[in-house]
């Protein structure tokens, strides 16, 4: 405990002069005795590139790549690729997928297509938008205006149904999953209340979607009026409460008193499209035309509520779920249950993290970079031979480096690069071909991972799951065994069996093989009938083994 | 065979509106079955039980079903035979069927909330009434869970055929239990998506390649072994067993004249199909019959699409009895909705959830019993109101399951059926 104590007023000295990654190292060196001891070495050079190409590009690297890093002799190359990738498309690509996932969590695209929000956040992640602004956006649109529609998507595609928007806004954006304090206080979470739930409601409860929540061209209008109230069903004398708008720990915003007949605007078609707007390809103008806008609306109010200072959960969630990106595991575990019972495993650090990210303005790219430069994100995987085995180490002590199962996304993307598909890609849309123009071809081959190894839709990604269709698919799949051809007659071309392998390792696992894997390698060129088939179905080993499966 | 293609295009689009796989056509390309040892035919392990849902897609009649109403307003032009069970009359459309009727037990007095195909469905098949905020699991995936583990079978729990569509994964049908749950799909009573060796893979090259995964997998798992890489491993051992069994979703491996006895249409061969996956140890199977979406020529509809039901559902019950199945196993025979009383003017029934019935078979189940009562014309429940979640109870008893105990997805309680219902204990054995 002393040591404990001594180590934190290390941390709390340090804390002034050094940058934030060497600051989060001490926070997490100082949360396990002997840490420097026990935890894993920094990870190889080779272990390092995969982990942060699938991190900061949602890619493996080229075997080009591979070897220029390799071959790059200056002390600080790790810190070049991290800022090589970061400044690239690869990086909007990754945090694009983020994104998506978090904020839709594989919702159906009904009332905003894939394009205009994937269109929308690339826009948002090139620039480096501020997590609060984004998110203000996100609240604040009511999908009138083509040019702010997708930002409606998060509410459009939730039909704006109030429960399933409390327990989403809380999810997602609070860190807090309230959605059994829909009924009554939570029965084994203290401070989730039945009156933080409808607190919340209250924002959003007057609104619905206009005409209807089936129009694809819907928009998101509002009732002047309506009341939220709310009975514990525990509650033998039925007790009833009515709130108003409030954030947890905050205060209940006060309703204004609005004269009888004057709560609406008076023409809400002028409203929704003032005059400065050309009447140009609107999406939904009629319905648009039409909805109600009142005079005051309790909706508005929660874009500010939300994104502001004040409501600290709002940035701690947001830099728990990077970190939880980043690290595979989140301070807070899982990122949707914070609360007092289930306490950060660093609380300092997290504080840390959170005054320093609103600090910054809420700047997601630099939060992500410093991360990246950690001793404690670089760590291996490889667990020490002094530890037993991993069941055996505390998970949440950051001795060694999870294993990060590729998301849908990511395995459907590596296996394009395994397989030497993005490769002919590439070669298709010649010197000039960019990188976006490069995922607009690898675009369709991601739809059927997305159906195959995806959470269902409205349900958040959940740890590691390998289903019977899903290893199917990998196993005998038209769509894995048609994006490993190239590969193999890339390899074809390779007379020397150590070459084949040293190509085949870097290609498929970015790593040199082993001499036993050179071995391997030549004894089943050595037997092969069908050289070919024998590349492809060596190339397939490797794809479907554990090693690729996960960003370890 | 017509199918009646209604405007508000409920067919299947309700129970079938999940991704399907993009790989899906691959299957019919590829060769014959030519690489697997049939499975030994597995001893059922005397404690399995199992539940079998039949899902009559689009709304059946009740009118024209279990509850007919003969010389009434509502009655139509059927008559209503006597059954096996002394008292108890059921639509003439349904010869076969009555002869079992001592086999099985209905309720009349079912009032499912819904008249929406998407909602009553899930009312039906979760026990629940929708909440926005929490997705309840299906029966089968619930009965998989509760049910599966002691079948030591490496075929998944949860199976789902459905008339039409490729194989996929009902991955949403599990909610929060998890996919292990969802119901593997198999539409058109295909196999499951690449369940097929591709051709032009050897036999040699897969055990080769198999063989070198595994060294990869044993390599990595020195330095780097978890939970989770264990899970991926065994899902290739677990894959390898069900590609093995490879012949349980072949209905062609049964004898012609059983074939013969189920019907040579789509719905016999799925229920067929079904009775070979009940018997391999499977726990849940769901089988969709379509279309009874009938707002007009509900009788002509009904006659063919209940002539399709009623052979193969007695063959079914016929199986399963012969094998000594029939007491582990629950057959329910359900709807997303009935179907109105009244008689609209183009001789159709429409939506209609206030008062209609389902039947039930086999595990549990008290042979011959008739719960509920509706009113002379079928208007209104007079008797013994129930919902769907009194039906999820019983359906959780009859295979000796308590629905009252709880879930705990993210450590927190979710009661297995609806609190606030029970199970329906008259037609319990």
């Amino acid at each position: 405990m002393s040591v404990a104590l001594c180590l934190i007023a290390i941390v709390a000295a340090n804390e002034a002069r050094d940058p934030l990654h060497a600051r989060i190292d001490q926070h997490i060196a100082a949360g396990f005795a002997d840490y420097a001891k026990n935890a894993a070495p920094i990870a190889s050079d080779a272990e390092f590139l995969r982990r942060v190409y699938l991190d900061l590009s949602g890619t493996i690297p080229t075997v080009s790549e591979f070897q220029e890093f390799m071959a790059d002799r200056s002390p600080n190359k790790r810190e070049k690729v991290i800022d090589r990738l970061m400044n690239s498309f690869g990086y909007v690509r990754r945090m694009v997928w983020f994104f998506d996932v978090t904020l839709m969590e594989r919702r159906p695209d009904q009332k905003v297509p894939r394009a205009a929000w994937e269109s929308y956040l690339q826009t948002a992640i090139a620039e480096n938008r501020p997590y609060d602004v984004l998110v203000r956006e996100i609240l604040s649109s009511d999908g009138s205006e083509p040019n702010t529609r997708a930002a409606a998507k998060f509410f459009l595609e939730r039909d704006m149904e109030p429960h399933l928007v409390t327990r989403d806004l809380t999810r997602i954006f609070l860190g807090r999953n309230l959605q059994c304090a829909q009924c009554h206080d939570h029965p084994s979470v203290d401070d989730y209340s039945q009156a933080e739930y409808y607190g919340i409601q209250a924002f959003v409860s007057r609104s619905f979607l206009f005409p209807n929540a089936r129009a694809a061209n819907a928009v998101i209008a509002e009732k002047a009026d309506g009341i939220v109230n709310f009975v514990s069903v525990f509650d033998k004398a039925k007790k009833q409460y009515t709130i108003t708008p409030k954030m947890p720990g905050g205060k209940a915003f006060a309703e204004p008193n609005l004269e009888k007949g004057k709560e609406y605007k008076p023409s809400p078609a002028s409203a929704a499209a003032p005059a400065s707007t050309p009447p140009k390809t609107k999406p939904a103008p009629a319905a648009a035309a039409t909805a109600p806008i009142p005079v005051y609306s309790r909706r508005a109010l929660l874009a500010k509520a939300m994104t502001e200072p004040e409501n600290t959960a709002f940035a701690r969630t947001a830099v728990n779920r990077i970190w939880a990106m980043m690290l595979g595991r989140g301070l807070i575990h899982s990122p949707e249950w914070d609360h007092e019972a289930n306490p950060p495993s660093h609380p300092e650090l997290l504080e840390l993290l959170t005054s320093e990210f609103v600090r910054h303005n809420h700047d997601i790219k630099w939060l992500v970079r410093e991360i990246a430069l950690t001793q404690t994100y670089q760590r291996s995987s490889e667990i020490p031979e002094s530890l037993a085995n991993r069941e055996s180490i505390p998970a949440d002590r950051y001795l060694v480096a999870e294993l990060k199962p590729l998301s849908a996304e990511h395995l459907a993307y590596a296996i394009s690069q395994a397989g030497g598909q993005t490769d002919t890609d590439r070669a298709a849309l010649g010197p000039k071909g960019t990188e976006a123009q490069l995922d607009a071809r690898v675009a369709p081959r991601i739809a059927p991972f997305r159906s195959t190894f995806a959470a269902p839709a409205g349900e958040p990604e959940d740890g590691f799951t390998a289903s019977l269709h899903q290893t199917l698919f990998l196993k005998y799949g038209a769509a894995v065994r048609g994006m490993l051809a190239t590969r193999s007659v890339q390899l074809g071309r390779l007379t020397d069996p150590t070459a084949v392998a040293e190509q085949l390792f870097i290609s498929v696992l970015s790593r040199y093989p082993t001499a036993d894997e050179v071995k391997d390698v030549t004894e089943a060129l050595g037997t092969a009938s069908d050289r070919n088939a024998t590349l492809a179905e060596l190339t397939w080993a490797l794809v479907a083994s554990a090693e690729f499966r996960f960003n370890h | 065979m017509p199918r009646c293609d209604y405007a508000c295009a409920s067919t299947d689009h309700a129970v079938n509106r999940r991704a399907f796989l993009g790989a899906a056509g691959a299957v019919a390309a590829l060769g014959p079955l030519g690489f697997a040892a049939p499975g030994a035919a597995k001893q059922l392990a005397k404690q399995q039980k199992r539940v079998l849902v039949i899902f009559l897609s689009g709304g059946v009649s009740q009118l024209e079903t279990w509850d007919p109403k003969p010389n009434t307003d509502t009655g139509g032009p059927f008559k209503a035979i006597a059954t096996s069970v002394p008292g108890t009359h059921i639509c003439e459309l349904l010869p076969q069927t009555a002869k079992h009727m001592h086999q099985m037990a209905i309720v009349r007095s079912l009032n499912s909330v819904s008249n929406d195909h998407g909602i009553g469905a899930k009312i039906m098949l979760t026990g629940r009434k929708p909440e926005a905020a929490l997705e309840y699991p299906h029966i089968g995936a619930v009965t998989a869970k509760l049910l599966g583990d002691t079948s030591g079978s490496a075929l998944p729990g949860h199976i789902q055929i459905l008339p039409k569509g490729g194989s996929g994964f009902g991955k949403g049908d599990a909610a929060f239990l998890g996919p292990k749950f969802g119901a593997v799909t198999l539409g058109e009573g295909k196999p499951p998506s690449d369940l097929l060796r591709p051709a032009n893979l050897t036999v040699g090259s897969d055990a080769a390649r198999e063989a070198f995964r595994r060294k990869l997998n044993e390599r990595f798992a020195k330095s780097r072994k978890s939970a989770s890489t264990d899970a991926y491993t065994e899902s290739f051992a677990q894959a390898e067993e069900v590609v093995k069994q490879a012949e349980v979703f072949d209905v062609d491996k049964e004898d012609p004249k059983v074939a013969d006895r189920y019907g040579r249409h789509d719905f016999g061969r799925h229920l067929l199909l079904a009775r070979r996956l009940l018997e391999s140890g499977v726990s849940s199977v769901k089988v969709s019959h379509s279309n009874y979406d009938t707002h007009h020529e509900n009788f002509d509809f009904h006659i063919e699409q209940l002539a399709e039901f009623d052979q193969p559902f007695a063959a079914l019950l016929d199986d399963l009895s012969d094998r000594g199945m029939l007491d582990s196993t629950l057959i329910v025979v359900m709807s997303e909705m009935g179907r109105t009383p009244k008689i609209n003017d183009r001789y159709g029934r429409d939506h209609w959830s206030k008062a209609w019935s389902v039947a039930l078979a086999g595990c549990g189940i008290k042979g011959g019993a008739v719960v509920g009562k509706t009113n002379a014309n079928g208007t209104a429940v007079v008797d013994r109101e129930v919902y769907s979640s009194h039906l999820f109870h019983t359906y959780l008893a009859a295979v000796g399951l308590d629905a009252t105990k709880n879930f705990y997805p993210n450590e927190r309680p979710v009661p297995i059926g609806d609190p606030e219902a029970e199970k329906i204990s008259e037609i319990l054995a």
